[in-house]
């Protein structure tokens, strides 16, 4: 439900309605539903598939890679043929991008598309609390 | 003359593990440094022409010199107040609405009881 949601939310711009509901009525439901806006809101999904989807996505737009190599697996510097100051430079799209801090010892270790994945789903896990909704 | 190998080869790959947190750091501050994207792309090029410019030297000694001045470089020129990601430490939403700890439970009833 909350995979289905997100993905809705993020094609399109729909404005969540907001039910009016007498404060006495269902106070649960109104922190319940702060709580969904709060998560429609992060920065960062925390949904493995589509951060897949969006470092995929970012690495075949850097413009030193040829887009039709890039797989989940390809090695950035091996398969990619990127040497070590692009992927400093990719790390930093990457920093941007999910607006996550990524240290200089951990950046090294960050060789293909799912090694990222991982770390951002492991941040944004730590960071955004999954909303029960 | 293995051993000089082993140890060159060491040393070189010190020089990698340097240059590339050089880079890293330097382009960094040239985000913290530039007020709007666009400025931003021209100084990032710029510094990465200086890091090309020296990619072909081959003495082990001269490259820790360069390394050295270019760390200088960098810390003259450190930004006093970078960009911090807002969750990171030191950033604005660092620890706020942090997660209740386990067993903790809010029961958000607002002073009703449950047999009223």
């Amino acid at each position: 439900m909350h995979k289905l949601r997100t993905t809705i939310l993020g094609y399109s711009r729909i404005k969540v309605p907001a039910r009016t509901s007498s404060i006495g009525n269902d106070l649960n439901g109104t922190y319940k539903r702060t709580q969904l806006l709060r998560t429609c809101s992060t920065a960062a999904s925390t949904d493995a598939d589509q951060v897949m989807d969006r470092v995929i996505k970012l690495v075949k737009k850097f413009d030193k890679i040829d887009a039709a190599k890039v797989t989940e697996k390809a090695d950035f510097q091996k398969d990619l043929s990127l040497d070590s100051l692009d992927r400093v430079e990719l790390v930093m799209a990457f920093e941007e991008e999910f607006s996550v801090e990524i240290s200089d010892a951990e950046a090294d270790k960050l060789k293909c598309c799912v090694d990222v994945a991982k770390y951002v789903v492991s941040c944004s896990t730590e960071k955004v609390p999954e909303a029960s909704s | 003359m293995s051993v000089g190998t082993a140890s060159y080869l060491a040393r070189r790959a010190a020089q990698k593990e340097r240059v590339r947190i050089l880079y890293r750091r330097a382009l960094k501050d040239t985000l913290n440094w530039a007020v709007h994207r666009h400025l931003f792309y021209s100084d990032a090029d710029a510094l990465r022409e200086k890091f090309e410019a020296n990619k072909q030297v081959a003495d082990v000694d001269v490259i820790d010199r360069m390394i050295d001045a270019g760390e200088t470089t960098y810390n003259k020129w450190r930004h006093p107040d970078p960009y911090i990601v807002p969750w990171a430490p030191g950033g604005t939403k660092f620890c706020r609405n942090p997660t209740p700890p386990p067993g903790i439970e809010i029961i958000y009833n607002f002073g009703r009881e449950d047999n009223d």
